[in-house]
């Protein structure tokens, strides 16, 4: 078992990024009762901003981290009011079509834009190593889940103190109730979206470093993110930073013990698995539904 | 024997127990309303006896034959139909498609079906809007479109969820005119309702729950009486 | 019976147009429109009648595709025989899947179906010693009608004639018969047609199989038609947007909508590949972001596609005149 540290310790460094992915997932799901399927797309363009930025004006990914927030805001805020805004309160299908329409059109924008090569950002410290309890890490992983284990805990702050993050919550309840409470549930909605965009364009940026940049490259990233935030219970940001470090678990295990090309269909066989028995804990359930009528 | 008979029946939610031990029993022909504050277990008490929510525990039979366990589809066929308090109807259907949708239960027919559904159509006074989407009728016109197409399905029990609850004054009495003509045609049903004066006018028998139980099952004017139906509505201080 | 006019006379240009055209490309699209229409059709059973959408429906045509150039180039028997089996598995997986998906809504339902079709992604484009790996498969031309050697395009119009005639008659039964109004009814309100007694479950397994089966069977032709299979391609949730997209540009739930979505995609993909596929790699994705687009516009523009958006002219201009 001298493998275990080595295990353990893998799994904390992605879970704490996968774990920013989901947030933002959940968050929207939460507020807006909309499953944002372009969100691995957000996750795409935070990565090539990151690549961008390094190729051509020598920019440090953690120093494009600090301009990617406002950046990834207003491109979630733009994408709301453009897109998002005339569909909340719409029906499920409308929802999924729209976000997977936004999907496919922002993966073929960066398709056409960028081509389909994939592009590494190659720092002076990409091939810097840390050694903790025995095992070999690389730098940009470790920073990456520092960073994003401080932007998840900066956003659970931010959702349990500041008023706006008390807002969110009130229209998570009860939509109905907070717009009578004279809530612009709008705004709401509007920010919402865009700190979902946000966390998930940081965690692109965050993942630049250590994965290839290509146009898909957000697909595999946000799939775990989809399995976390349904294990977690739809909605649920505690439980979504819990089941993304579970899921991180399962990968890391997976990929120790049956290989990396099979880890895949163990994770989305878990997935199926979790929708198939748990559907009424999740969001089969009436209560959801009506919530989001 | 008894139509309807509901045995014992408990249904908790995690903490909160919604049903506790209800009984009571539906004789055939009966009108019976049951009355209780928010809360009071009415609703879910309908969940259970149509098949959605499966009981804790006790059981429903219909006319003797155990419906408890069944899926709502299958207790709809055995005999009994119901409307929804949040009202449902097909929203992108016609008002006649909604109600062929419960005649086809009956029938594989889609001609006959249709037939039937006209009939019904016209016997709750929605004739003139048969061809209307169902999404551009009044609540009041739903709620005769769900008793429609609860009737199509020839059910031997009718539970009625909410009679007139958000319908506008004027159309109550036209309502109340359906409910007690299918009554008068031999039907048999099962009335949640909030207003008083309707359910004391109405029905034959009332079934009080407050939280949960049944408090009080008797004749109208001995129910509306009762120290501890009262007590439940108004709270202790209006006794006297 | 008015509303099966239009589709007699779309069907029947379609199977008269071989006579006329000779122009191999013009018949090489109507090949594909039919193709892709009965599979926007097929997915239109389950998407658009049951209110089951699936953004996993790729996983049966890859089955169908899979199904049929298996048989042909590892057992060297008949690809109709492949079609058969593919439809059988087709239709084995599809109810497992309609079966375990029975409880899940929305976009629970949705986020399902993709796991599941990337699953057979993985496996098709992993298992090497069975599906021959990422390279995908060549299917060989042996000439003759059993094998579906046929270079003569005009045949090929006919056989995915008939089987856009199969879907299109599908979904007319589900327009006119019992079982149709109850999937209806499921598909507006599920618990409201349970308490109605719509044996709501099983009806919805039953339109998932029904789908499965067609959409394997396009899987199939096209395979055969075009002579290669593409793990990547054929499972790839692209294609199951595609399905989709047709179906919903047609008009939802209609039973020739699925068609002139098909024609109109298909057209719009052509002649974008023409213009912008000579220019480099990276432009062929400018179908798709049109794809993406006109996904977004629909579903809020024109929900009922374009049979909803014809029929509502016609009525507009028709009720002027009855006045």
């Amino acid at each position: 078992m001298t493998a275990l540290p080595q295990l353990i310790v893998s799994t904390l460094l992605l879970g704490g990024v996968y774990a920013l992915i989901a947030v933002g997932l959940t968050l929207i799901f939460g507020v807006l009762r909309v499953v944002n399927f372009a969100h691995g797309e957000f996750l795409m363009l935070g990565m090539y901003l990151a690549f961008w930025a390094f190729a051509l004006l020598h920019f440090d990914p953690y120093l494009t981290l600090v301009v990617s927030l406002p950046i990834s805001f207003a491109v979630g805020w733009a994408s709301y009011r453009g897109v998002m805004r005339p569909i909340v309160h719409a029906s499920h299908n409308v929802q999924v079509f729209t976000t997977v329409g936004l999907s496919i059109a922002l993966q073929n924008l960066a398709l056409v834009l960028f081509t389909a090569d994939a592009r590494f950002v190659r720092t002076d410290y990409y091939a810097v190593v840390v050694r903790i309890a025995g095992a070999a890490f690389n730098v940009a992983q470790i920073v990456a889940f520092a960073i994003a284990v401080a932007l998840t805990a900066g956003l659970f702050t931010f959702m349990r103190w500041s008023y706006t993050g008390k807002v969110m919550r009130a229209t998570a309840q009860d939509r109905d109730a907070s717009a009578l409470m004279g809530i612009d549930t709008d705004r709401v909605y509007a920010i919402t979206w865009a700190v979902g965009i946000a966390c998930v364009g940081a965690a692109g940026v965050l993942l630049a470093p250590i994965y290839p940049v290509y146009p898909t490259a957000g697909l595999q990233f946000v799939l775990i993110a989809y399995v976390a935030v349904v294990l977690g219970g739809l909605g649920d940001m505690a439980g979504a930073l819990i089941a993304a470090l579970a899921v991180a678990a399962v990968e890391v295990v997976g990929s120790y013990t049956i290989g990396t090309a099979w880890k895949e269909v163990l994770y989305l066989l878990l997935f199926i698995g979790i929708l198939v028995v748990r559907p009424a804990g999740l969001f089969g359930q009436r209560g959801a539904e009506a919530l989001g009528a | 024997m008894s139509l309807l008979s509901v045995s014992g029946v408990s249904k908790r939610f995690g903490g909160i127990v919604a049903n506790r031990g209800i009984s009571f029993d539906v004789e055939p022909g009966e009108l019976v309303g049951i009355i209780g504050p928010n809360g009071a277990g009415k609703s879910t008490l309908f969940e259970v006896i149509t098949g959605f929510y499966r009981p804790d525990e006790g059981e429903v039979r219909l006319d003797g034959a155990r419906l408890t366990g069944l899926s709502p589809d299958v207790v709809c066929r055995r005999g009994i139909a119901r409307t929804f308090q949040k009202l449902r109807p097909f929203q992108g259907l016609t008002v006649l498609d909604n109600v062929m949708v419960g005649a086809l239960t009956r029938t594989t027919d889609v001609r006959h079906a249709r037939e039937r559904a006209r009939e019904l159509v016209g016997k709750v006074g929605l004739a003139e809007k048969a061809e209307a989407h169902a999404r551009t009728l009044s609540t009041g016109q739903r709620k005769r479109l769900e008793l429609a197409r609860g009737l199509a399905t020839e059910p031997r029990v009718l539970l009625l969820d909410e009679v007139t609850g958000g319908v506008d004054q004027r159309t109550i009495p036209e309502l109340v005119r359906l409910v007690r003509s299918l009554h008068a045609g031999g039907l048999t049903l099962l009335v949640i309702e909030h207003n008083m004066r309707v359910i004391t006018a109405v029905a034959q028998r009332i079934v009080a729950l407050h939280l949960g139980e049944v408090i009080a099952d008797g004749p109208p004017d001995q129910v509306t009486r009762d120290r501890r139906v009262v007590e439940a509505y108004l709270g202790l201080a209006y006794v006297p | 019976m008015k509303a099966v006019a239009p589709a007699t006379v779309v069907f029947l240009c379609a199977g008269l147009a071989p006579l006329v055209v000779r122009d191999a490309f013009l018949l090489d699209s109507l090949v594909l429109v039919l193709i892709w229409g009965s599979a926007a059709a097929a997915w239109n059973v389950a998407g658009g009648y049951a209110g089951q959408i699936s953004l996993g429906h790729s996983a049966f045509f890859g089955i169908g595709a899979y199904a049929a150039a298996l048989i042909v180039t590892r057992w060297e028997l008949s690809p109709w025989l492949g079609l058969a089996v593919g439809a059988l598995v087709a239709t084995a997986i599809g109810l497992v899947v309609g079966y375990l998906s029975n409880r899940l809504r929305g976009p629970y339902f949705v986020l399902a179906t993709i796991a599941f079709s990337q699953v057979l992604l993985i496996v098709g484009s992993r298992w090497r010693g069975f599906t021959a790996g990422s390279e995908g498969i060549p299917v060989p031309f042996r000439p003759g009608f059993w094998t579906l050697g046929i270079a003569d395009k005009r045949v090929w119009v006919w056989i995915a004639l008939a089987l856009a005639v199969l879907a299109y008659l599908v979904q007319r039964y589900l327009d006119r018969s019992r079982r149709g109004y109850q999937l209806v009814a499921v598909r507006e309100d599920e618990d409201a047609a349970l308490s109605l007694g719509v044996p709501a479950r099983w009806l919805k397994v039953a339109a998932i199989c029904v789908s499965a089966a067609l959409t394997a069977a396009c899987g199939a032709l096209w395979a055969q038609y075009i002579g290669f299979v593409d793990p990547f391609y054929v499972f790839s949730v692209d294609l199951s947007v595609k399905f989709a997209l047709a179906a919903i540009i047609g008009g939802l739930g209609t039973a020739l909508g699925p068609f002139l979505g098909a024609a109109l995609i298909t057209t719009v993909e052509t002649y974008l590949r023409a213009q912008f596929g000579g220019l480099g790699t990276g432009l062929i994705g400018i179908y798709l972001i049109v794809y993406g687009c006109a996904l977004i516009v629909m579903v809020r523009w024109v929900p009922h596609g374009l049979v909803g958006w014809i029929g509502e002219g016609l009525r507009r201009r028709a009720a002027p005149a009855a006045r």
